[in-house]
């Protein structure tokens, strides 16, 4: 079965699911994104199209896309898919900036763009509260890109528009939902002839939820000057807020505050370490660990990326202590528990409604939701 | 050619309008003063063509209610005038006319609306006829083109017999239909106007011209009324055709005196139905009424949407004891509809039911057949802008910044050509439409509503015509109350709808004079709104400027978007680009544009090529201006800049 315009409307952005990724804009005149927002400019009238077949937020087929991507079934494992995990932070080559945690992603793409693994970077900044992406092919930009912006970013519809005017290795940094979207763009899932699939590499963040832009804008223009924000930060538990760092100052938000902003979507949402990824990349939350991520290896070409990266001196690695490990797998399942919870609740998962969100093999979905996956 | 070239006592086909116009110079006039509103402007244009050669004073004013002051001051001071409008013109001057009722005029002064029953180019049926009972002036409606000039002339003698406005009534079928008129001589007439104000206040002729005391003059005003009556009783403009003793006499007015008699006629009903076709409607010559109502059984009033003779006659008929008790048929039995036009059939149906006559205009398989055939094969014709229209650029990006805005932003507007906004032609972007200037109005009363918790945007927009008509009120309205919206002015640089009549921002006036034309923009900033200008062909500058004005704007902001009409005189046949489809690039019916230029844009200049599944520009009625250039997501539409020679 095969959807077009009318039911993306329908199940996604009317029900307020849309979290603004992007994956319908650019690939046609209907959809468009604006301020983390995506549109329906004018009724379209086709039966089925590429905007409900990529959108992460509606008929995500995990098991499809884990087969196109890595030849088997989807993992109900914590982490998902992986090869490798390790700490890692940016190197000597690799140029500075304002990075969120180790610099590692800025590194890596940096990297990427310079040895021409990839001929282009969506890399997103930020413009206040809203998170701008854009397509970079100089290196030397890069740097420019770092810290997370925590407004959605429409990362996708800058790769659709990438590959549309002919770039044929797209380098991508985006959140998992996005990361999910790519995942069913480069799946073909609407069997396009001669298809290629035009990424170059992935990286999927670590993400447990964004902001929705305006609620975003909205909670700190009375606060700070928007224009001024360098810096976003959630220190790591207990201390249950938010910092935002302006070239002035820097005030602290409880989280439960700032949490109100959060998209429905994203409390659907769960795949938090971007399990479609080539790599992904987050922070290492340990005491007396500051600015270095956590970096999870999960394809061939993602291998060949952090190794050569590691080689040419622009991030190093080290293993990950056992601490850090079970930390992150107990946080990456209870999203998913949450997440297909929910989704079962709310008949929203494989044959409970005529067009779910998820499909899921029915084994994955109960070792999850018995808590049986883990490491 | 002109409405002086007929030669006198000549038989002429003529228009309406232009037998009205005619009429109006044989009867001397002097003053003519309008607003331009569908099916009423030709006469002015009529008049304005012939002022220099027939002495007259012609304008277009800005509004309704200011030609009726001009108009006025011509006959103050001595000089036969008209003011003409629209029907729901009268309503914009009905204050003025109120009062000018009671005051009285000097030289003859005819009021000439024409309605519009059925809307056919308005947003509302409005009715004069009813402002005529209400502010108690005579009213007469000619019923046929030769009327139309007999009757003009015959109000100004009427006018100067009580010294009072006469409102000659027109219908669109009247005004812009054509039939064959004798024409009457042309009067040599150059008066000098004064205006005499020495006598005392009582004295009509001499005196200030005040309405009060009001009600001595409120009485003077009515036994004007009452010997208008008197003399309605034995015009010549009243007729009756049919039998001595109808089984059933028809009264009516105007065109559905027409409808009436072709009914008649097609029924063969002549000897038992009689017509009795009034030209003088208001006051009501009552006695003559009687005397036919008296010789039949049954009545029927076929009249355009509200009852008018119809309760007339019944307010006198309860009094007319000796006439016994009668069936009277109308809008009360629903005989007749009380909306929309009225023609033969509806007449036809009415007779037919009250009458119990069989009669089938066609065959019933015929007609079903007729119904089928129209619905499945007459092609779609939609209403639409031009191909070129600045309206439709201006829609697009008004209806995109808002659709991205995602706030629910909405646009308020009035009456334009710019009100089919609410249609897929405008993208469906306009959300009230009501009187002009009532765009801005609302808008402004949206931005108050901030202060209650509306998150909406509020837009206004409006035309440069109507800007001056009713908007600058409204503007010093918003300003003054800061209220947080914005006014979008479609300067297409002329009253476009109606046939590019001149307005205070053009730069020659009705007689073809050379004027200063008044600054949109100045006098904005003169209120103290926050303004900016930009054209609406440079899609990606508007769209900037409108998210910058509706996102981070405060209190209220104007947007002059101008770019002249595509059917202006300046443009035609002046193409910018030769335009074409790249048929390599156009994606025709594939995946993600499912025909947008064709579908969604859809300037009838993009026609879609069935053959070859691809858009294409049709280049004879395309005007080049370069907007779909713009929207093609695939860039396959291209311009090649005109040289001039
Ligand atoms: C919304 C959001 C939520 C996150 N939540 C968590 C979490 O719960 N736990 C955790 O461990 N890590 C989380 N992260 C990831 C973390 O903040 C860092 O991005 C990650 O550790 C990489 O750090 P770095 O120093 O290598 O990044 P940098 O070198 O600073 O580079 C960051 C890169 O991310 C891109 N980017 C920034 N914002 C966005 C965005 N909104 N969408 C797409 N791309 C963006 C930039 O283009 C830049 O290239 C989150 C990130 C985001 C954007
Ligand atoms: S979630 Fe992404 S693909 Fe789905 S509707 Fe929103 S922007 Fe489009
Ligand atoms: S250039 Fe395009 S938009 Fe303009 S008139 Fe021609 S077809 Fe229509």
């Amino acid at each position: 079965m095969t959807f077009g315009p009318k039911e993306l409307q329908a199940d996604v952005q009317q029900k307020n699911m849309c979290i603004g990724c992007g994956a319908c804009v650019s690939i046609c005149p209907y959809f468009k994104t604006y301020k983390g927002k995506t549109a329906a400019m004018f009724q379209c009238s086709r039966e089925s199209g590429r905007c409900y077949a990529y959108c992460p937020k509606t008929g995500v087929n995990l098991d499809r896309i884990s087969e196109k991507l890595y030849n088997k079934k989807y993992s109900s494992d914590a982490l998902g898919n992986l090869k490798a995990i390790y700490t890692s932070e940016k190197s000597d080559k690799a140029s500075k900036g304002n990075f969120q945690n180790g610099g590692t992603v800025s590194a890596l793409m940096e990297f990427a763009l310079k040895n021409k693994t990839i001929d282009s970077a969506i890399l997103t900044k930020r413009n206040g509260a809203v998170s701008i992406p854009e397509i970079v092919t100089d290196h030397e930009k890069v740097h420019a890109y770092a810290s997370s912006k925590y407004g959605l970013s429409p990362v996708v519809s800058k790769f659709n528009e990438g590959a549309e005017s002919g770039y044929k290795k797209i380098g991508v940094v985006g959140t998992p939902c996005s990361i999910i979207a790519m995942a069913n763009i480069r799946s073909n899932p609407t069997d396009i002839p001669d298809f290629v699939d035009k990424s170059g590499i992935v990286i999927g963040l670590f993400c447990t939820w964004a902001l929705d832009t305006s609620k975003f804008e909205d909670a700190l223009k009375d606060k700070i000057d928007l224009t001024l924000l360098q810096k976003v930060d959630i220190p790591p538990p207990p201390a249950d807020v938010m910092t935002f760092t302006t070239s002035h100052n820097e005030i602290t938000l409880p989280l439960s505050e700032m949490r109100k902003g959060i998209p429905l979507g994203c409390t659907y949402c769960h795949d938090m370490t971007g399990e479609f990824a080539d790599i992904s990349v987050g922070a290492l939350e340990l005491k007396g660990e500051k600015n270095k991520n956590i970096i999870i290896v999960r394809t061939e070409r993602g291998e060949q990326l952090v190794n050569d990266a590691v080689k040419s001196g622009y991030i190093k690695t080290a293993p990950l202590p056992a601490e850090a490990l079970s930390g992150l797998s107990t946080a990456s399942m209870n999203k998913k528990k949450r997440a297909f919870t929910r989704l079962v609740d709310e008949k929203m998962i494989n044959n409970l409604t005529e067009r779910p969100m998820i499909v899921v093999d029915d084994q994955s979905l109960k070792n999850i939701m018995n808590e049986k996956g883990g490491m | 050619m002109s409405i002086l070239d007929y030669k006198d006592g000549s038989v002429n086909l003529l228009m309406g309008n232009e037998a009205i116009a005619r009429g109006a110079v044989e009867a001397g006039v002097r003053v003519a003063a309008g607003y331009p509103g569908t099916p009423s402007s030709e006469i002015i244009e009529n008049l304005a063509a012939v002022a220099g050669k027939a002495g007259l004073y012609v304008e277009w004013s800005v509004n309704e209610k200011v030609s009726l002051e001009v108009a006025a001051a011509g006959s103050f001071a001595g000089l036969r005038s008209m003011c003409v409008m629209k029907q729901n013109g009268v309503n914009v001057a009905s204050d003025f006319l109120l009062h000018l009722g009671l005051s009285g005029t000097r030289a003859g002064m005819v009021l000439v609306p024409c309605d519009d029953p059925g809307a056919i180019s308005s947003v509302n049926e409005g009715e004069s006829r009813h402002f005529a009972r209400l502010l108690e002036l005579p009213l007469i409606e000619p019923g046929n083109f030769q009327e139309a000039i007999d009757m003009i002339k015959w109000a100004f003698e009427l006018s100067e017999k009580i010294r009072n406005v006469v409102v000659v009534r027109s219908v669109t079928r009247l005004s812009h239909a054509s039939g064959n008129v004798k024409v009457g001589t042309l009067p040599k007439n150059n008066d000098t106007p004064v205006f005499k104000y020495d006598g005392n206040l009582l004295d009509a002729l001499n005196g200030p011209v005040i309405t009060a005391p009001v009600p001595f003059k409120h009485r003077q005003q009515q036994e004007k009324l009452k010997a208008v009556a008197e003399i309605f009783e034995t015009s010549e403009f009243n007729t009756y055709t049919g039998p001595e003793n109808p089984e059933l006499l028809i009264i009516t007015s105007s065109a559905c005196s027409l409808y009436s008699l072709e009914a008649v006629n097609v029924l063969e009903l002549d000897k038992r139905v009689g017509v009795l076709k009034l030209g003088t409607t208001y006051p009501l010559p009552e006695k003559l009424v009687k005397k036919h109502v008296a010789s039949a059984k049954k009545i029927l009033f076929v009249e355009e949407v509200q009852p008018f003779l119809e309760d007339l006659t019944k307010i006198a008929a309860a009094a007319w004891e000796d006439v016994g008790v009668k069936k009277y048929h109308g809008k009360y039995d629903a005989s007749i509809p009380t909306v929309n036009e009225l023609n033969p059939d509806i007449v036809i149906a009415a007779l037919t039911k009250i009458l119990g006559i069989d009669y089938r205009p066609v065959p019933e398989d015929y007609e079903k057949k007729g119904t089928i055939l129209s619905f499945t094969g007459a092609p779609n014709r939609e209403v639409t802008f031009c191909p070129g229209c600045p309206h439709r650029a201006s829609f697009w990006s008004i209806h995109n910044v808002l659709t991205l805005q995602g706030k629910g932003g909405f646009v308020c507007g009035d009456i334009g050509c710019y009100t089919i906004g609410i249609l897929g032609a405008g993208f469906n972007t306009l959300k009230t439409t009501h009187s002009m200037g009532s765009g801005l109005g609302i808008a402004s009363g949206f931005g108050k509503l901030r202060g209650l918790g509306m998150k909406q945007d509020a837009v206004a927009v409006c035309g440069d015509s109507t800007f001056f008509h009713s908007i600058i009120p409204a503007l010093v309205n918003a300003v003054h109350v800061k209220s947080d919206m914005m006014l979008i002015v479609f300067d297409n640089k002329g009253t476009a709808m109606t046939g590019f009549q001149p307005h205070p921002g053009t730069e020659t006036d009705a007689m073809g004079a050379k004027v200063n034309a008044l600054n949109i923009e100045s006098i904005c900033r003169a209120i103290g709104a926050d303004v900016h200008v930009s054209d609406p062909f440079d899609i990606t500058g508007t769209q900037d400027k409108l998210f910058d004005l509706i996102e981070n704007g405060k209190g209220p902001r104007v947007l002059i978007m101008q770019q002249s009409c595509a059917l202006s005189p300046e443009k035609k046949g002046k193409n910018k680009y030769v335009m074409n489809v790249d048929e390599s690039l156009c994606r025709g019916e594939n995946c993600g544009c499912d025909r947008f230029c064709t579908k969604i844009f859809r300037c009838p200049g993009l026609v879609w090529n069935r053959d070859k599944s691809v858009s294409m520009i049709d280049s004879v009625i395309c005007t080049g201006c370069g907007v779909c250039k713009n929207i093609c997501p695939a860039g396959a539409i291209k311009s090649e800049e005109v040289k001039a020679c």
